[in-house]
């Protein structure tokens, strides 16, 4: 399961309502335990992809490092990653499985026309050959 | 000794630990020695065949491996290795 508090959920939504119709992405950073994960600072990040950007994000691995760094000093964890679809539901592509990683949770937001319409969470395995949906609570 | 910055998820791997400190003369060195004191982290880093997984990034200080000599780039006692994945996708 994983819980967004609400401040860090409108930073996402915020965020993914600016980048329309490209695509955006951004790092969930708060904190985990037996009972699962909790966001509590959402860290909007560049949309790397050199390319049409309505239907493919990449996270720029720099920018990953200086986050995983601010997390460290403000004693919290990266615990997940969000980007958006455009014009089209919050279900984990094919793509989005096969360039994702089996450590963190994958949000997805659904952004129909300029404004949110719904959400999911996802959590790959290993080889990038499936991913379970998980509750996501915003 | 280096210090290897280990990403949250993995922590659980390595007695909760948030950095690690191993010797070696390599960055594939360091990745042994890690993998071989905390064997659960090893599927996490390196598929069936020995090779880093396709999403595992290992940067030593600020730089990607890949552009230096990769596993066999050379580690000073103060250099810190992080682990970074690779991520993207698209609908």
């Amino acid at each position: 399961m994983i819980r967004i508090e609400p401040t860090a959920w409108a930073a996402m939504v915020a965020h993914a309502r600016e980048a329309y119709p490209r695509e955006c992405c951004g790092a969930m950073l708060g904190s985990e335990n037996a009972n699962g994960r909790l966001v509590t600072v959402t860290r909007p990040m560049r949309n790397a992809f050199e390319g049409a950007q309505e239907d493919t994000y990449q996270l720029d691995p720099a920018e990953q490092l200086a986050v995983e760094k601010e997390a460290r000093a403000q004693g919290l964890s990266v615990v997940g990653i969000f980007h958006s679809h455009p014009d089209c539901d919050a279900y984990f592509s094919k793509r989005d499985l096969q360039n994702s990683c089996p450590w963190y949770s994958f949000v997805v937001l659904s952004i129909q026309k300029g404004e949110f319409h719904h959400a999911n969470s996802f959590l790959p395995n290993f080889d990038q050959t499936a991913a379970e949906q998980e509750q996501l609570e915003y | 000794m280096p210090k290897i910055l280990i990403p949250t998820p993995l922590r659980q791997f390595v007695d909760k630990q948030d950095a690690v400190t191993v010797a070696g003369a390599t960055v594939g060195e360091l990745l042994q020695a890690l993998t071989n004191q905390h064997a659960d982290l090893r599927k996490h880093l390196y598929n069936d065949e020995g090779k880093l997984r396709s999403f595992v990034n290992v940067y030593l200080n600020d730089e990607d491996i890949r552009y230096l000599d990769k596993d066999a780039t050379a580690v000073k006692d103060s250099d810190t290795i992080s682990i970074v994945p690779s991520i993207a996708g698209g609908r």
